[in-house]
């Protein structure tokens, strides 16, 4: 993606400083330091060489990770803001460098990950001329980002930045991307001080929070008998779980979790009774069609939580607490809804609400979810076959880690397993691709939480399928010394697919069976200590090793080649028809 | 049942308004039977639409609030039928002759 030094490229800040101006490029650049920034996730290419150039002079206040692919450079910026709150930033040149990005703000976009992209564009006057490498990428990222926008003069790069980072970081964070053409990346212009945004005369990030609602909400608490209070992300986005627990050991209420809402409330309270969709517990997802309310806080109701949603909890008083009006009513009619940030929400709640137990019907989740542990758990974790289970193997792992470890995972039956299995104690300690479900998420996005995170132990957890979507990113890995672990579980089947196939398709398994590459020689190639279990007696021995290296270090484990994930809410059924294992045929 | 709306977005105005607004009605398949949009004749900064769409009142009241999530809508009303259009496009054509 080279393209060649035009005589406009810039020269070094010494010699510019005799005429006072600075590029364009080293504006973007004094602007993402005056937003803190330290880390940047990118690839270079023609369209962005001058924004590179400016950098080579920055680098002891930028760190710049050279991914091994666009898509790498975006899911790594996700797990950088998804452990640290902090935006991810990312660089890509015009055309292919943009379009890789797509993915990522897709995935940042659904699962509300503040994100600032920098592209760079052609010279504004090749704009719309099919020019080389030339693509239309604010028009096709405006489906996926929460704002963009071209900028083609130098003087509104730093306005734009800091309006990207506000928006990005504001309201219910998201991905945002700006566009810079060549020229104004060239264009010298008088340094002048950096102004953050601290406004947008159209968005309203902040709701002010209504307390007529707040108080119906708690009248309505305070009269049921079976209140469920469902947590999403949005609690840890708000940073809101203190708030949380003091609200749940005021109200007794029990507390189930989405995907994405895994750690905002600790996995050990005697509250918390598991969590929720398809592939979730069988109390949380049972007793959803038993609750008379029913709290969901900076949670959408998403379709693998709800099920058929014609039948999804119908009985229940609806409380719907999120901070992004279009959610609410969006998929499950409110009866009460409040419009405002958790953390707001959850302090105001506390104080209208009565003290109560609620022993009976907390009881009732944990009483169900002894059946799942019977049908379900005990034989996961106690299988007689000689393979592997993949539960037990994320058993062993949280066991080991005291589930204090930074996890991410991919998506797919590992997924679902890890979601199950590991039991998340803390905040912003679960990465994973929720609502895109955007496989080769993790390699990627784990890198970039270990940069984010450095005294945390981040584990990769990934299918063979999508490992091999971004393994290139061994390359990032290596070249950094970034001590993440990567554990494989490897069943050589695109395991969730082919598990549908075997339930809903009458085991036709069309095109989901792998050959795989020898993942053990591809990890040694990248200079990673690497190890593969075969056997149960090992498992413990080589987790133990992977946590105890200071590098990073692969693990592959061979699990059941046709191993199901359940309990499972089927396609088309309702939470209440959760199996817990697959109909006798 | 779907019915036709009136639908008036006013925003901030650059280069991709219409396209965001368009896009918020593509993915949820509304169908735009009309439509006019203009900047503002006082401030070219900011502008307005207004559509003339054909769908249900339950997906009408969503469709607002998507559009109102987009950074430069200001807000986003809507009324039953076609009468507010009607009424706007003819002032917007008396005062483009005058």
């Amino acid at each position: 993606m080279g393209a060649l030094l035009t005589k406009t490229e810039p020269k070094s800040p010494g010699e510019q400083q005799a005429a006072k101006k600075i590029t364009g490029s080293e504006i973007l650049l004094r602007s993402l330091i005056a937003e803190k920034v330290q880390t940047i996730f990118g690839y270079p290419g023609g369209a962005i060489m001058p924004v590179y150039d400016a950098l080579y002079y920055f680098q002891k206040e930028l760190k710049h990770i050279l991914v091994r692919h666009e898509q790498g450079a975006i899911h790594a910026a996700q797990g950088f803001a998804r452990v640290s709150g902090k935006p991810g930033v990312v660089f890509a040149t015009s055309g292919p460098g943009a379009t890789n990005l797509v993915t990522g703000l897709a995935d940042a976009l659904i699962d509300s990950t503040p994100l600032v992209c920098i592209t760079g564009q052609v010279f504004a006057h090749l704009l719309g001329t099919d020019a080389f490498q030339e693509t239309d990428v604010v028009n096709t990222t405006i489906p996926v980002t929460k704002w963009n926008v071209q900028v083609t003069e130098a003087k509104d790069i730093a306005p734009a930045v800091a309006k990207a980072f506000y928006i990005a970081t504001t309201g219910r964070p998201g991905p945002v991307l700006i566009d810079i053409t060549k020229n104004a990346q060239n264009e010298l212009l008088q340094e002048s001080e950096y102004k953050p945004c601290t406004s947008v005369r159209t968005y309203k990030p902040t709701p002010a929070i209504q307390y007529d609602q707040v108080e119906a909400a708690a009248e309505l608490i305070n009269k049921a008998k079976r209140p469920y209070l469902l947590v999403g992300q949005g609690v840890l986005l708000s940073g809101a779980t203190k708030e949380l627990i003091a609200f749940i050991e005021k109200s007794g209420i029990p507390v189930a979790s989405t995907l994405l809402g895994l750690g905002a409330f600790p996995s050990d309270h005697p509250n918390y009774v598991g969590f929720l969709g398809m592939h979730g517990n069988y109390g949380p997802n049972l007793n959803t069609n038993e609750c008379d309310v029913l709290i969901g806080i900076g949670m959408r109701f998403d379709d693998r939580v709800t099920g058929n949603v014609n039948r999804y909890a119908k009985q229940a008083k609806i409380i719907h607490i999120d901070i992004d009006k279009a959610e609410i009513n969006k998929v499950v009619p409110a009866d009460i809804a409040i419009h405002a940030d958790a953390k707001e929400a959850l302090h105001a709640l506390i104080g209208y609400t009565n003290a109560n137990k609620h022993e009976d019907w907390l009881q009732s989740f944990h009483k169900l979810n002894q059946v799942e542990y019977e049908k379900v758990t005990h034989k996961e974790l106690n299988h007689p076959q000689a393979e592997l289970k993949m539960g037990e193997v994320i058993n062993h792992l949280s066991k080991l880690t005291n589930g204090e470890a930074i996890v991410v995972t991919d998506v797919g039956q590992h997924q679902m397993t890890t979601s199950r299995y590991y039991k998340y104690k803390n905040p912003r300690t679960n990465v994973t691709s929720g609502g895109a479900g955007t496989m080769g998420f993790a390699l990627p996005a784990a890198l970039g939480a270990k940069l984010a995170m450095p005294e945390t132990e981040v584990i990769a957890v990934i299918g063979d399928g999508g490992y091999q979507m971004t393994i290139q990113e061994l390359g990032t890995i290596m070249q950094y010394e970034i001590p993440v672990k990567i554990m494989v579980l490897n069943n050589s089947f695109l395991g969730m697919v082919r598990q549908w196939q075997q339930l809903f398709h009458d085991k036709r398994y069309s095109c989901t069976e792998m050959a795989n590459p020898d993942f053990i020689k591809i990890a040694e190639a990248y200079n990673i200590p690497a190890r593969k279990v075969e056997k149960r007696e090992d498992l413990q021995n080589v987790i133990k090793e992977m946590l105890g290296a200071k590098t990073s270090f692969f693990v592959e484990v061979v699990v059941g080649k046709e191993d199901n994930v359940f309990p499972m809410v089927p396609a088309g059924g309702c939470v209440s028809d959760c199996m817990l294992e697959a109909p006798a045929i | 049942m779907k019915q036709e709306f009136t639908l008036e977005i006013v925003s901030d105005n650059n280069f991709s308004i219409l396209n965001r607004i368009v896009n918020v009605l593509n993915r949820r398949r509304v169908r735009i039977k009309k439509l006019i949009a203009q900047e503002n004749a006082e401030d070219f900064t900011r502008g307005s639409a207004i559509l003339l769409v054909y769908t249900t009142a339950d997906l009408m009241e969503k469709v607002k609030h998507q559009l109102e999530k987009l950074i430069e809508v200001e807000h986003a009303n809507y009324f039953e039928g076609s009468h507010k259009y009607y009424t706007f496009s003819e002032n917007n054509s008396k005062r483009q002759v005058a």
